[in-house]
């Protein structure tokens, strides 16, 4: 199959606004007929759900969760781009473009990229008009500070919840159209398998996580807004219920997979503290406008971090890209603090962390200062560690954090199954091999309010002569019994350990091998040992409990089942691309002082993974670039 | 460390539920809460038995998911923390951890510690938003807002929808809840249009939902994970009342 | 749209309620009058209280105030009912003292004590000046009838002085919370004006608990 990304003609400007004009409508009393599904109920999700409600259309909106309210798009911390250029700092809808392509190292298209600048700043005026609580000076009008990557000023926050308060405004516009009667919200319930019919994507089988039955849900489209898959690191900063099946399903049904490999690890998340630990919290990159990161200069130093002088402290961001200083973008600042951790300057019980220092900023503003804009880190800080930040600097850690790789879309946002579309963190399309700080709320908003709404007419348009989708198709009734038969096989396998157990495998080998940084041989290992713990996983899983009620053993289990999958995929991705790109670093290709080597010529395209029957089988887009010349990305 | 745990479980809503002791070793003091519960399950496993049915999704204290009684407390024995929040430290080696579900009539039991909290998603849909379409926005610096405003609006918007302000007060009183997303909307310039209607809506769906009447005890805001003040419900009477007379 | 039972219900207790406090310290300081001498006490107190029996105006405000209590009682009685019924199951462990004030948790056990004084105080002296009721009330040398007399016969029962001394300490524990927490309820929202409200509160508990308490005590030995 031939990619085809439809791309519309123009210049880089003009794209999206042509496209528009171009783009298929639907009439109002035509719209009314048509139903869509919607997975997931975070920012992309439920923007997209009420939306398209909004337009007219039906839309039914499920989510894993017991509320859309607790959606992972909940937990982004530090805040939202636009370019609005209220700092008056020279920011612009071009500026804001080039730094997220080169933030993302020139693995992400123009077009798509250019889109997500230039709907930017819409998008805060419409949050601003929701009733998001956005950080203000006294004057009233709105604030920005500075993000990793970045030389201007365009983040826009809500305390250090801007991710909450965004879902809060998302949530409560979809449920004022589940009020309308237009959306049918159905939580607690597990989008399970894709049921293709014909080639097209027309509806979902489902599970409800409270009574373990199975349902069938058609539609005239399926759109998946169901997040990132980083916990097949098991440990990350993600929701525990984050998971990746959702498009793995969809993946196995036909839809390609763009990217695996290209997974982001945050330099400052609180370090893991015992092997019993579930996740690592993250703790907001703006803290890093403030906050200065330093190891000892001296290895396995002992010492109180107060008790460390000034000219005894290694200021390794500051020292290494001077320029941008603590505010590197992520993969550079996570790659820097492993290589100081590696080399044996690593703090803490585990000598795994590094330390992130206030000491300077509080004594440059004071204290208040510091409390008013990261106050409720700080607290959080203290709940989880028992230690005040204020007097004694963090120890942070990197930890694995989104997933900039998902399921391969055009610039309508289809996958390659027509009729399915993926929104937000689970599509492979504007963050390259590296995604910018407060860019994530950002695509996921972006895509669910705007872009989307727009594009899927286009192929709705078509729907409508069609025959209206029915779950007494014999398609629905296959899809359902694989799923059933996919169940039944995991609760009668009745082995001897237990699922986390080998989460907790799966996780060490991925963060070994497909992490920070990745080579050829560990990788083909990684491969093995990743089929052999499938193998045992499949032998000796023990999942108590039945599949007809609440099992939250059972939903661990086929979501870990897939993750299997998944990470087998990752390291085959991370295979193929013999460069360093963006988070994805190769030992290979790296400078005497350990800076990425990029191979344009050869990897300038997107990896686009095709699932047959246990095997992938790579296309290639080929990126173009017209408007900007790919340069070496760098931060000195 | 070593701590016996009693823990609450329950088949379904219409079963009835008892105290259940185990004792369980192992555990560290970094360990979190619901990482102990996590190790207790895999003991379950391995011996066979049942898990227990717990919520949790972000644990790092903002999607409101988890949450249970420990020892008396909403979220445990701190003041203003989840239950995600509370690590093992907390306790002494060899104490006895009494864990129940929230109790309410309009919280009922799922499964063991797991309730349904959807009454608190049929409040917010009586009126806790800006009925304004996508694509309808003036320029976002075009209102100002002073800090003052804004500040106060996002001090009641920092609700996560937790539940524990039901669970602790005697009354099972919504009112904090309902109080802090009338108050962040209302306060705003952009929800001033719809503020009567919102208010006499949301409150309405509040007494719908069998919640009890807030007496002020205050024990709401203690165990708040966020620290919303207790003041937001007597705003949220002045509002009903306004809205009563001007609505 | 009607009444919303949560928020109307609980107005009415809350203003009745403040309205009853406003009424407590009218009482009190007439009240005071029995902390005189004797001879001045007598006079001042029957007078008064003439004046109370007389005045069209008080007996406006007195059925206000048998109104008032009635609604309280009602009212509270209702919203304890609504709010049992909102939390049937009680926790096996509950250490809501760590979180909140035993007055503020049990306002209804408070106010049925102060119910059962109510009751007895009226049948101690308005049923018997009032309606006639029981013993005879003489009359004093200016003409009034000798209520004075009757308070100070009642105090030289010492289960009487103990029942009305020690019934103001839950007077003043359901006053204590009462009035700031009616407050609340009323819609006073600003946030210094309650930290202000809250030691107002105690001020004013502890005076109407001291002052009623203190008052048979008083009259017991003098």
């Amino acid at each position: 199959m031939q990619l085809d990304s439809k791309i519309p003609e123009g210049n880089l400007e003009d794209k999206w606004r042509n496209y528009q004009v171009k783009s298929q409508l639907i009439n109002p009393a035509n719209k009314k007929k048509l139903n869509i599904i919607v997975v997931g109920s975070g920012l992309a999700g439920a923007g997209a759900a009420s939306t398209l409600a909004e337009l007219g259309y039906d839309v039914q909106c499920f989510c894993y969760q017991d509320s859309a309210r607790r959606a992972h798009s909940v937990a982004a911390q530090g805040g939202i781009n636009a370019a609005k250029n209220y700092q008056h700092d020279g920011d612009s809808v071009w500026r804001m473009f080039y730094d997220t392509l080169k933030g993302g190292d020139f693995r992400s298209r123009e077009a798509n990229t250019y889109r997500l600048a230039e709907l930017s700043a819409p998008l805060i005026d419409h949050y601003v008009q929701q009733g998001v609580p956005f950080a203000r000076e006294y004057g009233g009008v709105l604030v920005n500070r500075s993000f990793g990557g970045v030389q201007v000023q365009r983040t826009f926050y809500a305390r250090g919840q801007t991710g909450q308060q965004l879902l809060m405004a998302a949530y409560s516009q979809l449920y004022k159209m589940i009020r309308a009667k237009k959306v049918k919200m159905f939580p607690r319930s597990e989008m399970m398998d894709l049921v293709v019919i014909n080639g097209k994507a027309k509806g979902i089988i489902v599970r409800d996580l409270v009574t373990g039955e199975l349902k069938r849900y058609a539609a005239d489209a399926v759109v998946l807004a169901t997040g990132g898959y980083s916990r097949v690191f098991r440990l990350s900063t993600l929701a525990i219920g984050c998971n990746g099946s959702a498009i793995w399903k969809a993946h196995k049904r036909g839809a390609y997979f763009a990217a695996p490999s290209f997974t982001q690890i945050h330099p400052t998340a609180l370090p893991q503290s015992s092997e019993a630990q579930s996740k690592l919290t993250l703790m907001s990159e703006s803290l890093r406008n403030d906050g200065r990161i330093w190891v000892p200069k001296q290895q396995d130093d002992n010492r109180e971090a107060n008790d460390i002088p000034e000219d005894e402290r290694d200021y390794y961001l500051e020292r290494r890209y001077p320029s941008f200083g603590n505010l590197a973008p992520r993969d550079i600042a996570s790659r820097a603090a492993k290589e100081r951790i590696d080399a044996g300057y690593g703090i803490g019980r585990l000598k795994n962390a590094v330390y992130l220092d206030f000491k300077h900023a509080i004594e440059r503003f004071g204290l208040e200062t510091i409390k008013d804009r990261y106050g409720n880190l700080f607290n959080m800080y203290k709940k989880i560690t028992g230690i005040d930040a204020y007097t004694t600097p963090m120890l942070i850690s990197p930890a694995a954090h989104f997933s900039m790789g998902g399921l391969w879309v055009d610039y309508e946002l289809m996958t390659t199954i027509p009729g399915l579309y993926a929104i937000g963190e689970c599509n492979f399309s504007d963050h390259g091999a590296n995604r910018l700080g407060a860019n994530s709320l950002l695509q996921a908003s972006v895509d669910g309010y705007f872009i989307l709404p727009n594009t899927i007419n286009n192929y709705l348009a078509g729907a409508l002569k069609e025959e209206h989708p029915n779950t007494n198709h014999p398609e629905f009734a296959k899809v359902e019994n694989e799923v059933k038969q996919h169940l039944d096989k995991l609760l009668n396998i009745n082995g001897t350990k237990t699922v986390d157990h080998f989460h907790r495998e799966l996780g060490k080998i991925m963060w070994k091998e497909c992490a920070m940084s990745r080579n050829k041989i560990g990788l083909e290992d990684a491969v093995n040992h990743i089929e052999n713990l499938k193998e045992e996983f499949w032998n000796q899983v023990k999942i108590t409990g039945t599949g007809n009620g609440f099992n939250t053993e059972l939903e661990k289990a086929y979501r870990l089942a897939d993750f299997i999958e998944l990470g087998v995929l990752m390291c085959i991705d991370a295979l193929q691309r013999e460069e360093s790109c963006g988070a994805h670093f190769r030992e290979e290709y790296q400078t005497e002082d350990g800076e990425a080597v990029r191979v344009d010529k050869e990897y300038a395209y997107v990896s686009a993974w095709d699932y047959d029957n246990g095997d992938f089988k790579l296309h290639k887009e080929k990126l173009k670039f017209e408007n900007v010349t790919p340069t070496v990305r760098s931060y000195k | 460390m070593r701590v016996i745990f009693k823990i609450w479980r329950q088949e379904s809503a219409a079963s009835k539920g008892e105290l259940r002791s185990y004792e369980i070793d192992g555990l560290t003091e970094d360990m979190s809460f619901l990482e102990a519960l996590d190790h207790l399950n895999e003991q379950l496993v391995l011996k066979g038995e049942e898990v227990i049915a717990y919520e949790y999704d972000c644990r790092e204290g903002i999607c409101g998911q988890c949450g249970v009684f420990i020892n008396g407390r909403a979220h445990g024995p701190h003041d203003n923390m989840t239950t995600c929040q509370l690590h093992m430290r907390s306790f002494k080696d060899g104490d006895t951890i009494v864990v129940e579900p929230w109790r309410a009539t309009s919280f009922p039991i799922i499964k063991d510690l797991v309730v349904d909290r959807s009454a608190f998603d049929r409040i917010i849909e009586q009126g806790a938003f800006i009925s304004a379409k996508t694509g309808t926005a003036p320029e976002a610096n075009a209102i100002p807002i002073p800090k003052t405003i804004a500040d106060a609006a996002m001090d009641a918007a920092a609700c996560i929808g937790c539940g524990a302000c039901v669970a602790t007060c005697k009354n099972s009183s919504a009112a904090l809840f309902t109080a802090a997303k009338i108050n962040h909307l209302n306060k705003l310039p952009q929800g001033k249009a719809e503020q009567h209607q919102r208010t006499k809506e949301m409150t309405w769906q509040m007494n719908e939902e069998g919640f009890g009447s807030c007496t002020f005890t205050g024990a709401c805001e203690v165990e708040c994970p966020e620290g919303i003040s207790i003041t937001n419900i007597a705003e949220m009477n002045a509002r009903y009342l306004k809205s009563k007379v001007f609505g | 749209m009607a009444l919303n039972p949560l928020l109307f219900r609980k107005t009415l207790v809350a203003a009745t309620g403040l309205f009853l406090c406003i009424f407590l310290v009218v009482h009190l300081s007439a009240n005071c009058i029995l902390l005189l001498p004797e001879d001045i006490a007598r006079k001042l107190y029957n007078s008064y209280s003439f004046t109370l029996r007389e005045s069209p105006l008080i007996k406006v405000v007195a059925y206000l105030l048998y109104l008032s209590i009635i609604v309280h009682v009602v009212y509270a009685l209702l919203v304890t009912i609504r709010n049992r019924k909102a939390k049937p199951n009680k926790y096996m462990v509950n250490h809501d003292n760590e979180n909140s004030s035993w007055a503020s948790k049990n306002m209804g056990v408070l106010g049925s004590l102060i119910l059962i004084f109510i009751i007895i105080h009226l049948a101690n002296f308005w049923a018997r000046i009032k309606l006639g009721l029981g013993e005879q009330v003489n009359m004093d040398i200016d003409g009034y009838l000798d209520v004075y007399s009757v308070t100070y016969a009642l105090f030289q029962n010492i289960w009487f002085v103990l029942f009305y001394t020690l019934m103001s300490i839950p007077l003043a524990f359901h006053l204590f919370h009462g009035l700031k927490s009616g407050f609340k309820t009323l819609g006073f929202y600003h946030k210094k004006g309650l930290r202000i409200l809250a030691k107002v509160s105690l001020i004013y508990a502890l005076i109407m608990g001291v002052g009623f308490g203190i008052i048979p005590l008083v009259v017991y030995f003098k």
